[in-house]
């Protein structure tokens, strides 16, 4: 019999993984994980593709029971996860035993939080990805009691003497404030805003209830205002897509958002502000930065590098440790 | 160089080519050409395509690439593609049953009446040419196609509705559209097809591309089951 990974309380969980790439031609957004950098770590502490399926716990409290021995690694949003009532620690490998139930609450400061399990578990796929996607009607959130296949287990251990943590993997683990400064560069239609643009950066935004991985609004004091006239034609747009509507908000779009759009854009957030604005609760404020774009894809490149010199001490300690890396299975 | 192209850097995660000093249609064809051109090179850290009418955004991941070499990569190919390049593959021809009107069709007459037509005027309009592809949109793969010869545009509801149904033919400005899935809309919806218009399970997810045509045909509500799930499929060509 499969060996299964049961939901006990299922909050608003849903399978993701890093999205639906290369189908925007056809209108389909991408998706995937609103943090991306936390998904991806979540998978490398496991010895996974990257591209693995894993778990997007957004907000509430989750627990889920094993039957059979897992590694486990939770990224993401500050939280306390504890096996068997026994804190454990986020952004290291945490091995689990068959039965032992595995929380996460208390989810803080941040919205979601990422749950891989090395060797990962079954998925449906449609269009390349198993990430949900509202408009296609796929990818159902996790109800109590559903049961994931396992597709690896890991035999259990522990350190033999200390029973202290066993790894120090030095994950790169991002910043989680209570402001959010959330990085941009100037969009292809910043002109049309004139001596108006600079309001983005001056003062403040609050994240609108009405938010979600389509896109962010955010409400402001002063909006930067375009004043140049006429419609503009339907137009690919980016992720990132800093818009201003007519109305009293901004919007900032995200991972699931509609791959054409009329309005004006004025700034786009970088990739590395993506991840973090991914991770903002309704209710919180928000800063713009302006970057140069040099600096953003520095700032990306360095993110990705810290990722995939984790990968190579995931490899190692995973060597030392005979667990055999589920990595190309 | 293509001197009827500019390309912009768009984020750190994308670039936008922009025909420039061209028509409508040759803009159109070389924003499509280009984007077939791309996909084709099939080059490393480039995750995206999204050519438009007279626009191609073209997404990357440039910690994979950088913005220089797809750029460089992109005026290579327009170079080779020229001004005005032709279609790169044949259209096709969709024909399209739709029951307009009533519960299917709930704005025909407020469209009728703004544009001083009659129900059936509108309609024999809206049937009465082929209409081109010109991209495909959000939601899902829709058909975003040069609208009916209308005599002035078609304004938006004043308020989106949450949900339409999939199948529903719908205007806007000089647009029509097809949405395959059920959505918000804030386009009028004129009538709705019976026909499964795309399979989620396809790769590609639709059965249409940019270039090919449709012609909407009429039918009465008595002959909705006989087309009822019905995969959309080109007739000819």
């Amino acid at each position: 019999m499969a060996d299964t990974l049961t939901v006990r309380t299922a909050g608003i969980t849903t399978v993701q993984d890093l999205g639906r790439v290369g189908r925007s031609r056809y209108g389909l957004p991408v998706g995937g994980a609103a943090d991306q950098h936390s998904a991806r770590v979540a998978n490398v502490l496991c010895g996974n593709d990257e591209h693995a399926p894993l778990l997007e716990i957004t907000a509430l409290d989750f627990a889920c029971v094993p039957s059979a021995d897992i590694l486990v690694a939770v990224t993401g949003a500050p939280a306390d996860v504890s096996v068997e009532g026994a804190a454990r620690p986020m952004w290291e490998p945490v091995p689990v035993r068959a039965g032992d139930t595995l929380r996460v609450t208390g989810i803080r400061q941040g919205l979601r939080v990422y749950l891989a399990v090395l060797g990962s578990f079954t998925a449906d796929y449609l269009q390349g990805s198993c990430a949900p996607d509202t408009i296609l009607g796929f990818g159902p959130a996790l109800r109590d009691g559903a049961e994931l296949s396992l597709r690896r287990t890991c035999p259990a251990f522990d350190h033999p003497y200390s029973r202290i943590p066993l790894f120090r993997l030095h994950a790169p683990v991002p910043a989680f404030p209570s402001t959010w400064t959330i990085d941009v560069t100037d969009g292809p239609d910043r002109a049309e805003f004139a001596d108006t643009a600079p309001r983005l950066f001056d003062a403040p935004f609050t994240v609108s209830p009405q938010s979600n991985h389509i896109g962010l609004r955010l409400r402001g004091e002063r909006l930067p205002r375009r004043v140049t006239e006429g419609e503009v034609l339907s137009r690919g747009v980016p992720i990132g897509a800093v818009e201003v509507p007519a109305g009293d908000e901004l919007l900032v779009l995200h991972r699931g958002r509609g791959v054409t759009a009329g309005y004006p854009v004025l700034a786009v957030v970088t990739a590395t502000g993506l991840s973090a604005l991914g991770q903002v609760r309704p209710g919180q404020t928000i800063r713009f930065r302006h970057r140069t774009l040099e600096q953003a894809v520095t700032a990306h490149r360095a993110q990705r590098g810290a990722v995939d010199a984790l990968r190579t001490r995931v490899r190692t300690a995973f060597d030392a440790l005979r667990i055999r890396a589920p990595d190309g299975d | 160089m293509n001197g009827n192209l500019t390309i912009t850097d768009c984020g750190d995660s994308a670039l936008v080519a922009k025909a420039v000093g061209l028509g409508t249609e040759d803009a159109w064809r070389l924003v499509h050409a280009l984007a077939d051109a791309l996909d084709a090179v099939r080059l490393t850290g480039v995750q995206g395509v999204v050519p438009t009418y007279d626009a191609l955004l073209v997404e990357l991941d440039c910690a994979d690439t950088d913005h220089e070499t797809v750029r460089r990569v992109l005026w290579h190919e327009a170079a080779r593609l020229g001004p005005t390049p032709g279609p790169t593959t044949a259209p096709r021809h969709f024909v399209v049953p739709v029951v307009y009107g009533g519960e299917h069709g709930p704005d025909l007459p407020e469209v009728a009446a703004r544009l001083g037509l009659t129900e059936s005027e509108l309609v024999d309009l809206h049937c009465g040419s082929d209409l081109t592809v010109r991209c495909l949109g959000a939601p899902a793969g829709a058909p975003m196609m040069d609208g009916p010869p209308f005599p002035a545009p078609v304004p938006r509801l004043a308020s989106p509705r949450t949900r339409v149904e999939p199948g529903v033919v719908a205007v806007a400005g000089r647009q029509a559209v097809i949405c395959p899935m059920p959505s918000p809309g804030g386009w009028p919806l004129l009538g709705r097809t019976p026909l499964r218009v795309l399979d989620l399970h396809d790769d590609p997810i639709t059965p249409y591309r940019p270039g090919d045509t449709f012609r909407f045909v009429p039918i009465t509500p008595d002959r909705w089951n006989d087309y009822a799930d019905a995969p959309l499929a080109a007739c000819r060509g």
